[in-house]
């Protein structure tokens, strides 16, 4: 077995090891947060009513449903048992729709959303600081304040503004959703182009923050290998231009490989204010209201997605390391030795 | 043969401000074949400028100013950039530069490296050709043929050097300009680098070589000729044993009196090193450049043009005569 292999080994099981824990406290975080969760449900459903015992029962049958008369460690077992069943338990806020049922329904949105948006603000980003660096003067002159700008804007203000401008000041766009109001989900022209239009602001407003970090990113990385040692031996030993370029922007991509895969990591929880912004209906909406709810098991569902992704994207992000720099791939099996 | 001559060579910086440093002024020597040619002096006084310049890649922020370099009868600064690059880099002439440590790209083989390379100059070359011939030269120096397939990373710092060196002379260049290649190597690695590079003299890998370094003592090992420099300019010429142990330039003088010779109760004594500073050559300087900080400074040195002196087969730049110079340093 090669020293690589066991290095990843290793890794795998310290992944392991953190997502035990990952899930320990998905389970109890929600927990610690003040108030009842059978209370909001009571207010809701009680409406109207008077008779105390009526109410009293009511609260013990979905205290019993929910298991919340049961100790927090038998609580926890039951959570646990659930997870490596495939079943993250009842909602509470929406009972009786499973959390599975919830989560299902809501990632494809979110990664619909993030997915495009990330890729896209990182390849325009990418090329927007290559360009700047490489071709200087006008360029950089435009390109690195415009970047710079753009990123230092918080997110959820540049939504607020996009959706100002956009969709109230000139109404291009609508403001929130997903889809037209009244809309069947369906494979029809008049659906996808209102998805579309729902789609374009919120999509926008991750795209231009991204293109801001990644740009300046980019721009520094390649000022530095630009002025390397290596692309003036190459030029002095006749090697053309271009190819030199290749050289350097490939090395400066080094570090921007990581900025991706952990943006990839959060594209579950990295909308989220985002899409409450714009109320779209992805899995940051429905994590927003589960914490308003004190839906526990909603709550402890999306907090282990996100978890599992952003573990999966490191692990991942190990893997490309060392195929794509040898010295990484040298510092990974030297740690072993 | 003569295979390099360079006249009136002349380069600056340009810098930021549009201020121009003339780090090489008027540099002329020639080179016969199978020669080798050190150029010695302090930090700063143009010896790793001197070299770019002769590879005749001028990229920002060094600039070409005027002169020539005329390497088997062909002015190389007549020629456009791409002939340059396609018909001398590495072919006429090669470089092996200051810091052979970062010279590699660190994503990429050495192989693929030499692939680039070949590419360049001899596009006819299918990869396993020069692959074989890649092979056949590093065994040729006594490099581990396994090297090839490394990266950079994988390497020591003296095995980086001499892979430098087996790269820059694959093309087996009429001239190899060296740039310090050994002021960052330890002293066993550096006589495997010396070594390694007297051989490809004797190899007839290259004609000639230009050796730079501010190490006295390893000029002496290799060169045939010396040129002194100072401030942007040669201001003493001569075979090593005359520039060494004879020098007529004040400047040769001192540079040669501040060799460190391991000696019993040296610890004790002083250090001796040149007081004052090198001009800076951001300014035009009148008269002589080292008059400042030179010992038997007269009047007369202090304005004007100081132009290199010929006598009795010698060459420098200096207006006292070497009697003078011989007597006070005496």
């Amino acid at each position: 077995m090669s020293n690589y292999f066991k290095y990843f080994l290793r890794k795998f099981v310290w992944y392991l090891f953190t997502l035990v824990i990952a899930i320990g406290l998905n389970f109890i975080l929600p927990r610690l947060i003040e108030g009842n969760p059978v209370d909001y449900i009571m207010a809701k459903v009680t409406k109207g009513m008077t008779d105390a015992n009526s109410i009293k029962s009511m609260y013990e049958n979905y205290m019993a449903e929910f298991k919340l008369n049961l100790p927090l460690w038998k609580q926890f077992m039951h959570y646990v048992a659930g997870v490596f069943q495939g079943d993250l338990g009842t909602s509470f806020g929406q009972y009786p729709r499973k959390v599975t049922e919830i989560i299902g329904h809501a990632l494809p949105w979110t990664i619909a959303l993030q997915l495009p948006a990330i890729v896209t603000g990182w390849v325009i980003g990418n090329v927007l600081g290559a360009i700047a660096a490489y071709k200087k003067g006008i360029y950089d002159k435009l390109i690195f304040p415009l970047t710079l700008f753009i990123s230092s804007i918080p997110f959820f203000v540049f939504s607020i503004l996009l959706l100002y401008g956009f969709s109230i000041v000139f109404e291009i766009f609508p403001s929130s959703g997903s889809y037209g109001y009244g809309m069947d989900i369906e494979f029809s022209l008049p659906f996808i182009v209102s998805a579309i239009k729902h789609h374009t602001l919120p999509f926008l407003s991750i795209v231009l923050v991204m293109i801001g970090g990644q740009g300046i990113g980019m721009r520094e990385m390649s000022i530095y290998e630009l002025n390397a040692d290596y692309v003036k031996y190459s030029k002095l030993m006749g090697i053309r231009d271009s190819k030199i370029i290749k050289y350097v922007f490939r090395n400066a991509m080094l570090p921007q490989i990581t900025g991706l895969i952990l943006s990839l990591g959060t594209v579950i929880a990295g909308g989220l204010i985002t899409e409450i912004v714009f109320s779209y209906q992805g899995l940051g909406t429905v994590m927003f209201n589960a914490i308003k709810g004190r839906d526990y098991p909603l709550i402890s569902g999306c907090t282990l997605i996100v978890s599992v992704t952003i573990l999966i994207s490191s692990f991942l992000l190990d893997v490309i390391y060392g195929l794509v720099d040898p010295r990484i791939k040298a510092a990974q099996t030297e740690e072993l030795s | 043969m003569k295979l390099l001559s360079v006249q009136e060579l002349k380069t600056y910086y340009k810098t930021r401000f549009k201020e121009k440093i003339v780090a090489v002024d008027g540099v002329s020597f020639d080179l016969e074949e199978g020669e080798v040619l050190g150029i010695a002096g302090e930090s700063g006084c143009g010896k790793s400028t001197l070299a770019l310049s002769l590879i005749g890649l001028f990229a920002m922020p060094l600039c070409y100013d005027s002169g020539s370099i005329i390497i088997n009868g062909q002015d190389i600064t007549q020629l456009d950039k791409e002939t340059r690059r396609v018909n001398v880099l590495g072919k006429k002439i090669a470089y092996i530069p200051q810091a052979a440590m970062n010279a590699l790209n660190p994503t990429c083989r050495i192989k693929n490296f030499i692939f680039d390379i070949m590419k360049e100059h001899h596009p006819q070359m299918s990869k396993e050709e020069v692959y074989h011939l890649a092979k056949e030269r590093f065994k040729d120096l006594n490099l581990d043929e396994r090297v090839l397939e490394a990266y950079p990373n994988e390497l020591s710092g003296g095995m980086k050097q001499r892979t430098v060196i087996a790269i820059s002379t694959i093309m087996n260049p009429d001239i190899l300009v060296a740039d310090e290649p050994t002021s960052a190597l330890d002293v066993s690695t550096q006589k495997v680098v010396m070594r390694m590079l007297k051989s490809l003299m004797k190899k007839k890998i290259v004609k000639s070589m230009i050796f730079i370094t501010h190490e006295l003592p390893l000029l002496y090992h290799i060169a045939d000729k010396i040129m002194v420099m100072y401030a942007g300019q040669g201001v003493e010429f001569g075979t090593s044993e005359e520039v060494i142990f004879k020098p007529l330039h004040p400047y040769a003088v001192e540079l040669m009196t501040s060799i460190v010779v391991p000696e019993v109760g040296q610890k004790a004594q002083k250090l001796s090193s040149i007081p004052g500073a090198p001009p800076n050559l951001k300014y035009k300087i009148d008269g002589c450049r080292f008059a400042p900080r030179c010992k038997y400074v007269e009047e007369r040195c202090k304005t004007g043009f100081i132009d290199i002196k010929y006598n009795e087969e010698r060459m420098y730049r200096c207006l006292l005569n070497r009697k003078v110079v011989d007597e006070v340093g005496a």
